[in-house]
């Protein structure tokens, strides 16, 4: 009797095993496939398009995926799942250094492919080129030119601490007649910590340092701390705080943030050429451009441009021939190259691609790494870790005004020496 | 073949699926999980990184986080607030709706609905509400002018965000509590009250004499539900807090209404120290097991046989 039971429960296990395991056999079908998934959720209809454009043209099978925004999971988190789970896409998206060193042993060599020669951003290691640039982006400070010229203030004079102060107390006198909450649009509240301790933060690495330059970083990871420097940015942190509107700055989300520069609520903004779409969702109008950040006393002439991310291939994929001719078709295709500038309203990184993007925020960013006038992005040289759960909060503390600048320089000077 | 026999054949023939659907997604997980807050293990395709057991070293370095302790602390905080606040209320209700009321059936579907609601979307309405609605109330009426300082908004400050919190949480899970309470209500005998009317009981004293002990086994479920529910809260806090503002806690600002679901949470995807925050979820079962044994055996006593 017990082997009776024992034969059904066997049954039971086999019939249920068999019945899931059958999933996982008719995955790959004739012609290759490729998975991808990246972290722009704002561009998942234009990708989903393409990569069934690019399906059909190749005869290949293209699964896109997009993850991210504010509220659902990052694709760092989605990728741990999917690796845990031995899903790993075909190609994926690195930020930086430390997410390389992440998926160090997964990612393929890619310094034979042929865009490779037409870029100038992809991301190297040991000379070996690994990843494929996204696109170029970049940030300053966005301003409202209509309003700017109102006020009697050139753009180009924004350079410095004091120019921006001066600016903006003129502009905080003359709210009403602009018709603005406040003068600059800037966020620090829990959901927007990459708005501080990202781009913000980049200031005090990179701003007024020869590009590609790593020096102001290096010293802060090797615990020591520039009193100086530190000093000067925390007066431009303090100064985006004063004249920020206080619901946006410690409440506020993307959103509202964003909302109120193209709502012609704010005269600054401080984000991206990311935000172009949301410009034209508003139907914002006025003329934008960038200015740098005025986070020293000496002049800094140029904004933060660099690739934000990069194409990397997983070489244990069985896919990795379908996943170079991928990359490939995007750069040199006229398809590809329509979806990565018109339908995604990115700023190409590559030589070989001669369209230009339409937003006026893209344009400008393009304008100032056209002159050369660009510094880097060093703020993945800190850990995800670092930025998100220990400079985040400091910066909301500041805002929140729970802490004043004299603590702010402390904390900060704390972080870096017991990082 | 006896009928014993045959009794026990399809006894487990029909509890095999079920045995098996239970070892695969709940024990054998469970095991592979305490088994790795024992080693490094990252989840992550780092070169050179081999799987290594590392003994108590993530329990140690848990206990030695300052951003763990005080999520700690603060989750056992909000916890006896939330019990308080969602038991009272959805008590209070349960007694409104199981009195001789025109359409109490309507108004018991409307205290239950919040509960159908997911966590996510209820914090993002009521955060659109503490951080939009509630600051237009105070512009438009004179008397609430302070709601509209943006130096007071409810969601800016570590202390109303837990309460804030805490307010969400007892609309979205009072309705819930309330059912089980108007059952047990409903079936207190009436001639119980009858009597006591009779001997000159008024309200107050036949709810502290004749309700209270009579509804007791319920109090006994509510209060773990609302333990177990208000400790693994996660949804609303991401959605609604999303773990700010910040606060300082031992000298560091970290984030203040980051509750130990989420801290974990944390520990994981954004510390990237998958095995560490293994290693907190153990900690974190056994000292809910613990307190809802302790919950459970404490309200048991209170328990009267009819």
């Amino acid at each position: 009797m017990k082997r009776i039971l024992t034969v059904l429960l066997i049954l039971a296990v086999a019939t249920t095993a068999f019945a899931s395991g059958s999933q996982e056999s008719d995955m790959s079908k004739d012609g290759g496939s490729v998975t991808l998934i990246q972290n722009k959720p704002e561009i998942d209809p234009q990708l989903q398009a393409y990569g069934a454009l690019w399906a059909e043209k190749t005869g290949n099978e293209a699964i896109m995926k997009s993850v991210g925004g504010s509220s659902s999971i990052t694709l760092g988190q989605q990728l741990r799942a999917d690796y845990a789970a031995g899903e790993m896409p075909d190609i994926f998206i690195i930020a930086g250094i430390e997410d390389y060193k992440e998926w160090e042993s997964l990612i393929l060599d890619m310094s034979g492919e042929a865009w490779a020669k037409e870029t100038s951003v992809a991301f190297k290691v040991d000379g070996k080129t690994v990843g494929c640039p996204v696109a170029v982006e970049g940030w300053g400070m966005a301003y409202n030119k209509d309003m700017l010229d109102k006020a009697g203030i050139d753009p180009a004079s924004l350079t410095n601490y004091a120019a921006y102060k001066a600016a903006f107390e003129k502009l905080d006198g003359m709210k009403a007649e602009l018709g603005v909450d406040s003068v600059v649009s800037m966020a620090a509240g829990p959901e927007m910590g990459w708005v501080t301790a990202h781009h913000n933060f980049n200031s005090l690495l990179s701003n007024g340092m020869a590009y590609g330059d790593q020096s102001a970083a290096q010293t802060l990871l090797d615990g020591k701390v520039d009193a100086k420097r530190l000093g000067e940015y925390a007066d431009w942190v303090e100064l985006l705080f004063m004249y920020a509107d206080t619901a946006v700055l410690t409440t506020g989300n993307y959103d509202s943030q964003v909302g109120a520069f193209a709502n012609s609520k704010a005269v600054f903004l401080h984000q991206g050429n990311w935000t172009d779409p949301n410009m034209a969702q508003a139907n914002a109008t006025f003329k934008m451009g960038f200015a740098p950040h005025g986070s020293m006393a000496a002049d800094t002439d140029g904004i933060f441009v660099s690739a934000p991310s990069y194409y990397v291939i997983n070489k244990e994929s069985k896919n990795v021939e379908t996943a170079k001719q991928f990359l490939n078709d995007l750069v040199f295709t006229a398809e590809g190259q329509n979806f990565m500038v018109n339908e995604a309203g990115m700023i190409p990184a590559f030589a070989n691609v001669s369209l230009n993007p339409k937003g006026q925020l893209s344009k400008s960013v393009q304008e100032w790494s056209a002159k050369g006038k660009v510094y880097s992005w060093n703020q993945y040289l800190f850990s995800g870790d670092f930025r998100d759960q220990t400079l985040a909060p400091i910066y909301n503390q500041f805002a929140n005004g729970a802490v004043d600048k004299a603590q702010f320089v402390e904390l900060m000077t704390a972080a870096f020496q017991n990082r | 073949m006896t009928d014993k026999l045959e009794n026990r054949i399809v006894f487990w023939t029909f509890l095999s699926p079920i045995i098996f659907a239970f070892l695969m997604v709940v024990i054998i997980p469970f095991l592979i999980g305490a088994f790795y807050s024992f080693t490094n293990w990252s989840s992550a395709a780092r070169a050179n990184e081999v799987l290594e057991f590392v003994g108590f070293k993530n329990f140690t370095d848990s206990f030695a986080d300052p951003s763990f302790n005080y999520s700690f602390i603060l989750t056992i905080i909000y916890t006896v607030i939330n019990m308080l606040a969602i038991n009272i209320t959805a008590f209070l209700l349960a007694i409104f709706v199981t009195s001789k009321l025109k359409f109490r059936n309507i108004y018991r579907v409307g205290f239950f609905i919040p509960n159908l609601i997911g966590g996510l979307i209820l914090g993002y309405i009521w955060q659109f509400i503490f951080n939009n609605a509630i600051p237009s109330l105070g512009e438009i009426v004179p008397a609430l002018s302070f709601l509209a300082d943006p130096r007071k908004l409810i969601l800016a400050n570590r202390n109303s965000a837990v309460l804030a919190l805490v307010a969400v949480g007892t609309w979205q899970y009072a309705g819930y509590i309330m059912m089980i309470y108007v059952a047990a209500l409903e079936s207190v005998p009436a001639e119980l009250h009858e009597a006591a009317r009779i001997d000159g009981a008024n309200v107050g004293e036949r709810i502290r004499h004749i309700t209270i002990p009579m509804i007791a086994q319920a109090f006994t479920i509510t209060m773990f539900l609302t333990l177990v529910q208000s400790f693994k809260q996660f949804d609303v806090n991401v959605s609604l807090t999303a773990g700010g503002p910040s606060a300082m806690f031992m000298g560091i600002p970290l984030f203040g209404t980051e509750l130990l679901a989420l801290n974990i949470y944390n520990t994981a995807f954004v510390k990237l120290n998958m095995a560490m925050a293994q290693a907190q979820a153990v900690i974190f079962f056994l000292v809910l097991i613990v307190i809802s044994m302790i919950q459970v055996s404490v309200n048991k006593r209170k328990e009267v046989e009819m």
